[in-house]
């Protein structure tokens, strides 16, 4: 495997809290492009393992390389930009602003990676079959459709990576349908996803599933 | 930041404040009391000085000019030149007393001559039946004491006649005295007629002033004069300049006492409020540090939402405290009061600080958020 290819490791990774370790010399890669599934039982590491990988939280001990970077190498602001940047996230709550519109909502995101823009958010939206829900709030939106805005959120910044949290957690069968189409639409673009679910039917749709047991990968 | 990023800024700041409506007109409300308090306090506190000294004058005289050690009489001229030499504005009234037994047809009585015109800011509260002699040049009319006036069995209107010798001088009385201390036993006249009928022209028994003593001067000015005047007897009346001191010191200090609360009440109210914004907006920051904000841009969204709300606290506030301040001073001194110049920077100033207090700590909750644990829901 080519270095290059390679879009995030872990190596030795231990993250604890206090006594008890959520993460136990975790060592993996994922190949740029790749649709990956973190997957196990609640407690298994996997949220924790995505929130150290979205730098949203920090390592106690090992090493983790996104995109060629250590994060060891970076404080507070570079974990900040290399969030805003890099890093796209899709929550299963999908957390969108209650007083922003789907387009301000997604337009959020580019506010805080650089300048935002109108007319590529609208885009976004537009190309995901939300151009006619543009100004609703999200209290006027499907759960499915609120999902979209968080997806169309997590990529108008284009960034190389996007984590998906549960993403269909939250959604009905024919929304949930909806939503992990446009994953593997994206992932046929080519753009790397990495999806945490404890769902196998979803864990399915991933090239790859790396299964998580006490913090250590099982399989 | 660029435009469409300041719009995107303010948007942000304006939607929220608008979400989060009812909270904030607590907020309002809590700032608005707060700078009213202050406002009015303080423009009583700046405009108490003169308002006070106008309702302390009307107790009396404040400043006593008499002969010294040796007795006897002083010159009406000495205490014009003193008078003339005084500080601008510091004597606001004054009046020389000559007093002297003279006979009557019926008694003996007690004269006093005094300058009317001086004589009457200086005894605001005399209760008169009948009039003032309102100019100094009277000569025919006289004023007398309520028991004078009860032992020579006479009133208003009626003619007391004084006896020297073989002279006689008719006085009309103008007006009958209730003071409560020996006044109510005299009959008073102009000084000049007082002194041509002692037979001592150009003589005064002593003198009664009132000094503006806001700031203590009465002090200052009676050891100058002390310097000056050695020969004379010259003190403040400290029974009623130290009280005026005393009871402007406590007043202003009552007042500051009650804005000192009311701010601490509305910083508290404030935290209290904000803090509750904060947490119900947990994930709000939590979400935007997630996408990339910096805590800089969480904290200056809060100090915008505040500020504008403090802005607009301070403007109803200072409004409602111009109101309320004209209320204190009418219920008060039963004037008007005037606003100084330091009343607006003041509420501004403190208005702000209240509001920069109270949204320190939710600000600290907010930067302190991990945005993990909230957007997982823990």
């Amino acid at each position: 495997m080519n270095n290059n290819d390679i879009v995030i490791e872990t190596r030795g990774l231990t993250k604890s809290f206090g006594s008890v370790i959520a993460l136990n010399q975790l060592s993996i890669q994922i190949r740029r492009g790749e649709f990956v599934a973190f997957m196990g039982a609640s407690g298994s590491g996997k949220t924790t393992l995505m929130n150290i990988l979205t730098c949203l939280d920090t390592i106690s001990a090992g090493q983790v390389l996104i995109d060629g970077q250590d994060l060891a190498d970076l404080d507070e602001e570079g974990r900040r930009a290399l969030r805003a940047t890099k890093i796209g996230l899709v929550f299963q709550q999908f957390h969108l602003i209650p007083y922003l519109s789907a387009l301000e909502n997604v337009m959020l995101a580019q506010h805080y990676h650089s300048v935002t823009d109108e007319a590529a958010a609208r885009k976004i939206l537009t190309d995901i079959g939300l151009g006619h829900r543009l100004r609703h709030l999200p209290s006027a939106l499907s759960g499915g459709e609120q999902q979209r805005v968080c997806i169309a959120r997590a990529l108008v910044n284009e960034p190389p990576l996007l984590f998906a949290d549960e993403p269909t957690g939250n959604l009905d069968e024919e929304n949930e349908k909806i939503v992990l189409g446009l994953l593997q639409e994206l992932h046929g673009q080519g753009r790397t996803i990495i999806m945490v679910t404890h769902n196998p039917d979803l864990g399915a749709y991933a090239d790859r599933i790396i299964r998580l047991h006490h913090g250590r990968v099982v399989e | 930041m660029a435009g469409a990023d300041r719009q995107m800024f303010w948007l942000l700041v304006r939607r929220a404040l608008r979400m989060k409506l009812a909270r904030i007109l607590v907020v309002f409300a809590a700032l608005t009391v707060g700078a009213a308090i202050v406002c009015a306090m303080a423009a009583v506190y700046f405009d108490i000085n003169a308002k006070m000294s106008r309702e302390l004058r009307t107790f009396g005289a404040n400043f006593y000019v008499g002969p010294g050690d040796s007795g006897g009489l002083l010159d009406e001229d000495t205490f014009n030149r003193l008078v003339a030499e005084a500080p601008p504005g510091l004597v606001s009234a004054a009046t020389p007393y000559l007093y002297g037994t003279v006979r009557t047809e019926l008694q003996k009585v007690v004269l006093a001559g005094v300058n009317f015109e001086g004589l009457r800011p200086l005894s605001a509260y005399w209760q008169v039946d009948g009039d003032w002699i309102s100019v100094n040049f009277d000569d025919r009319n006289a004023m007398l004491g309520v028991k004078l006036a009860a032992q020579l069995e006479t009133g208003v209107g009626r003619e007391i006649i004084l006896t020297r010798d073989t002279e006689r001088k008719k006085l009309r009385v103008k007006g009958i005295v209730e003071a409560g201390d020996t006044t109510d036993s005299l009959l008073i006249v102009n000084l000049p007629v007082a002194q041509e009928w002692l037979r001592l022209p150009g003589k005064i028994s002593h003198a009664l002033l009132r000094v503006d003593n806001g700031q203590g001067q009465a002090e200052v000015w009676a050891k100058q004069l002390r310097q000056e005047y050695p020969e004379l007897d010259i003190k403040p009346i400290r029974r009623v300049s130290a009280a005026e001191g005393q009871v402007l010191e406590k007043i202003k200090g009552l007042m500051g006492l009650v804005a000192l609360v009311i701010l601490v009440l509305s910083t508290l109210c404030v935290n209290t409020t904000l803090t509750a914004i904060v947490n119900e907006r947990a994930t709000e920051f939590a979400l935007q540090k997630a996408l990339g904000a910096r805590h800089s841009g969480i904290v200056l969204q809060i100090v915008a939402e505040t500020a504008l709300t403090a802005s607009a606290a301070m403007v109803s506030g200072g409004a409602l405290g111009f109101v309320l301040a004209q209320i204190l001073g009418q219920a008060v001194f039963a004037s008007s009061i005037e606003f100084r110049a330091p009343v607006l920077p003041l509420t501004v100033v403190l208005s702000l600080l209240v509001a920069l207090i109270a949204v320190i700590l939710p600000i600290r909750r907010a930067v302190q958020m991990e945005p993990a644990r909230i957007l997982k829901g823990e």
